[in-house]
């Protein structure tokens, strides 16, 4: 469930990150198109890292052995 | 140019194609040229080729007014260094000064120039005669003491001689037998003593005096004086240590060999009498003149300060205004002349958008220098390949040129700067992550990017320099490197459970086995990032190398696929069909079937928790296919599904390399049927239209270059796909580095001197640790995962789409760099 609700978080702050963009610099289609492409690409490799990070803790094989001194 | 390519795939972007550009035709009338060429360098929008490639400079129409132009900008550098030499500052240029005539600045240089030149000479002259007086001087003092003294040491033997003298009253005769005798010797015959005085540089001094005993048979005696301070030689300028000399000798030959002597050394010789009274008045002759001197030299100085300092208030608009007219008479050079018509022919490229403001120029420069006709512009049709022209703006430009350094794009192709903007911030973060060290570059370029007007302006030094021009780059490296630190869960090596408490706790309330069999999972997944809980565990590396290796290889497998999808873009704007049915699509079975699948099943693994080994199914899927998986399984029917892809991979290879080379070959059939012979070149009498160069070689199709050419490509890409892949792992490499130099630190130092309690070893501590964070961490491992990230865009991204052999459009312009000199 938490995988789901933080890749739905990420989608809504990838809108609305391009909605910020596209109405503070609004400079023609071609512009626009550049930098909605930047924004959604800087969404998907966040969101990417992200859920590697988490999936790999989901099922773990190796669980943390502590160290003598702590 | 430009009818066989569309766009009508999807929408235009910015960025991601070069403009369209058209060769254009320029008609000038004579009279109209200079203003015309010197309006379109204003615009700076047009690349003039150069029509008389083939003559020397010598040839050229314009030949002289270049030369007058490198006049000028000597006398200009002249001026330069003479400001710089008496610590003149030029005023700075403010903007829109009027617009000056160009002989008028002639004339004013080459009058200033001769003033300056005369003024210069008649210092050095003073200069000189008030360096000889001062050693005149010197001599005269020191050689003035040494005969004072020497005469007061004979009178005090003769007072001596005369009191024994007195005493034994009738042997004078006896006593001074000698003196008796010299009376009677003949007067005529009587050797006259003659010296010379003089200066005589120290380290010359020994041997001076050696080779004078030797040249005259020890027949002279010398005595010498040290002078305590250097003294500044009249004939180099500088300052010297000298010696003061007299020397006695006998006889004319004896003297014409010291003379000889004295001027192989460079020993000066000064005149001195042995009168006391004339003495005192040479001295103060001397210093009277020597006053004189220096206030004639001050006045001199002073004058010439003045002028400098007149040259400094137009230093500025001269020097650009020389540089202006020089580079429009070089473009005016590359205009071919038509001497029939009386105009001047220019060609150039231009993108498609200038049209109408290279027309309006050109309408204001007929206007403005009152010609009779006005321009003509035209375009051209060629098969040439147009120059690439990307416009940026402060913040893509650092990119665009890291990309443009590996190869400028070839005209119209995909450019791979619009995702690298994104990419290589990310990746460079995924290589750095740690949010204590992203604040602090964060706060390094803020303070660049906030004082980018006062910085632009100033003359920066050359590491200072690119760091400047990267600071948006920089930027974006360190918000990413803040958002991959707080993934990673380091600051400065140290975790913190930000959003969640540990995911771990230990099995039974005691905590026995927490340092053998370990804790266990009782909560949910720590939600954001690395659990906290891992640092500094025993099983912390085993952990994060599976975890960061397959990031690694998820986030190369992504890319590499993103480049190939490129690829595929480029087939469709360019309207190769063959590139996307045989190169495409195999590429991208190839790539997925082997790669993709090793990714999916990473995923798989991590989904369900299973225990298969990835490397044995990888191994084992290429070596013994068919065998059973056993424990390896981690979905049903894998089996089959990995035969399948097998299959299609080796399928996709011989699909790469076969096809493409007969299929080009029959378009070229199609295209040349029944063509034996070549189309006649047009001959236009007065124009010249087709340009020199051209399109030799399109119609040559050699099969087995081509053949060649797909075969290297394809066991290119085969190999590659492995390769890259496994390139991918410095990602998990250099983060690794990274955190383990970052704990070190840390713990080896900062905490190291905690533990002693005594403030001096902690402040000590603080310092070596915020020297090698800095230097290690902050600036060495920064370059290197810079380094590394470009690597990964260079080599495994583009290397999929990219082909990079365009040149970049350089038009002609007047923002000259600071340092340009021509």
């Amino acid at each position: 469930m938490g995988f789901l609700i933080t890749t739905l978080i990420f989608l809504v702050v990838g809108i609305i990150a391009s909605l910020c963009v596209r109405i503070c610099c609004n400079r023609g289609p071609s512009t626009n198109l550049l930098h909605l492409t930047l924004v959604i690409t800087a969404t998907i490799c966040c969101w990417m890292m992200w859920a590697i990070v988490y999936i790999a803790q989901v099922n773990p094989l190796i669980v943390p052995i502590l160290s003598e001194t702590e | 140019m430009g009818e066989s390519r569309g766009g009508g795939c999807c929408p235009p972007m910015d960025l991601m194609r070069s403009e369209t550009m058209q060769l254009v035709q320029l008609i000038v009338p004579m009279e109209s040229a200079h203003l015309t060429v010197s309006y379109l360098g204003d615009l700076g929008l047009v690349q003039f080729k150069d029509l008389n490639s083939e003559k020397s400079p010598f040839q050229r129409t314009y030949a002289a007014q270049i030369k007058r132009c490198g006049e000028m900008a000597r006398k200009i550098r002249f001026f330069k260094d003479q400001m710089s030499k008496a610590g003149v500052i030029p005023k700075e240029l403010l903007e829109k000064e009027s617009d000056i005539d160009l002989d008028d600045v002639e004339v004013k240089l080459g009058e200033l120039e001769a003033e300056l030149v005369e003024i210069n000479a008649n210092n050095d002259k003073l200069q000189r005669s008030y360096n000889e007086l001062m050693e005149y001087k010197l001599v005269l003092q020191k050689a003035g003491e040494f005969f004072s003294s020497a005469h007061r040491s004979a009178t005090a033997q003769q007072r001596e001689i005369e009191s024994e003298d007195s005493q034994q009253a009738g042997d004078d005769l006896l006593e001074s037998p000698l003196l008796q005798e010299e009376k009677s010797i003949d007067s005529s015959k009587q050797v006259k003593l003659g010296f010379l005085t003089g200066l005589v540089p120290r380290e010359k001094s020994m041997v001076f005096e050696r080779i004078l005993f030797r040249a005259t048979r020890g027949n002279i005696f010398i005595r010498q004086t040290v002078i305590e301070e250097p003294v500044i030689d009249p004939s180099s300028g500088e300052k010297a240590e000298k010696n003061v000399f007299v020397v006695f000798y006998s006889g004319e030959r004896a003297k014409s060999k010291i003379l000889k002597i004295c001027e192989a050394f460079g020993a000066n010789r000064y005149p001195f009498s042995e009168d006391l009274g004339k003495q005192a008045q040479m001295i103060t002759e001397v210093s009277g003149r020597l006053s004189e001197l220096k206030t004639t030299i001050d006045a001199g100085l002073g004058h010439r300060d003045i002028l400098l300092q007149t040259i400094g208030d137009k230093f500025e608009l001269w020097n650009l205004k020389v540089r202006k007219e020089k580079a429009i008479y070089h473009t005016l050079n590359m205009l071919s002349l038509d001497v029939t018509k009386k105009c001047l022919v220019a060609e150039g490229w231009s993108p498609v958008f200038a049209s109408n403001e290279i027309q309006d120029a050109l309408q204001r420069a007929a206007f403005d220098s009152n010609s009779q006709v006005g321009s003509i512009f035209q375009v051209l049709r060629t098969k040439e390949s147009p120059p690439t022209y990307f416009r940026t703006n402060k913040f893509t430009s650092a990119i665009q040129e890291i990309v443009d350094a590996y190869g400028v794009a070839k005209y119209q192709e995909a450019n791979p700067g619009v995702f690298t903007i994104v990419t290589f911030p990310f990746l460079f973060a995924v290589m750095f992550g740690d949010w204590g060290h992203g604040i602090c570059i964060l706060l390094a370029t803020m303070y660049l990017i906030l004082r980018e007007k006062k910085l632009s302006s100033q003359k920066l030094g050359d590491i200072m320099e690119m760091a400047f021009g990267g600071r948006y780059v920089i930027l974006m490296m360190s918000l990413f490197s803040i958002y991959t630190g707080l993934i990673y869960n380091e600051f400065f090596s140290i975790p913190y459970p930000l959003f969640a408490p540990s995911a771990y706790d230990c099995r039974d309330a005691s905590c026995s086995e927490a340092t053998t069999i370990g804790l266990i999972k009782v909560r949910d997944t720590y939600p954001f990032g690395l659990d906290p809980v891992w640092h500094g565990t025993r099983s912390e590396l085993p952990f994060l190398n599976s975890l960061k290796m397959k990031m690694s290889i998820l986030l190369g497998v992504s890319q590499m696929n993103l480049g190939i999808i490129m690829s595929y873009f480029n087939a469709r704007f360019f309207k190769s069909s063959v590139n996307i049915w045989f190169q495409f699509i195999p590429q991208m079975i190839f790539l997925n079937s082997l790669f993709g699948y090793l990714s999916v099943l990473i995923i798989i693994k991590w989904c369900t928790g299973s225990q298969a080994d990835l490397y044995h199914v990888m191994i084992y899927m290429f070596l013994s296919p068919t065998d059973e998986l056993g424990e390896n399984q981690l979905f049903p029917h894998q089996k089959t599904v990995q035969l399948v892809l097998l299959f299609l991979a080796l399928v996709s290879v011989p699909c790469m390399l076969l096809p493409k080379p007969f299929i080009l070959k029959k378009q070229h059939e199609a295209r040349h049927q029944g063509q034996s012979y070549a189309p006649l070149d047009e001959t236009d009498e007065s124009l010249h239209v087709e340009t020199t160069g051209g399109s030799h070689g399109h119609e040559e199709f050699e099969f087995s270059e081509i053949f060649v050419h797909q075969l290297i490509h394809t066991i290119e890409f085969v190999l590659g796909a492995v390769s890259n892949t496994a390139s991918y792992l410095r990602l998990w490499a250099l983060s690794l580095a990274h955190s383990e130099l970052s704990s070190v630190f840390y713990e080896k130092v900062l905490l190291l001197a905690w533990g002693y309690n005594n403030v001096l070893i902690l402040i000590l501590g603080i310092m070596v640790f915020i020297f090698a964070t800095v230097g290690v961490l902050l600036v060495m491992e920064t370059l290197s995962a810079f380094l590394h990230a470009l690597r990964l865009h260079w080599v495994e991204f583009q290397n999929k789409f990219y082909e990079g052999d365009g040149y970049k459009f350089a038009p002609f312009t007047f923002i000259f760099t600071a340092n340009e000199d021509e």
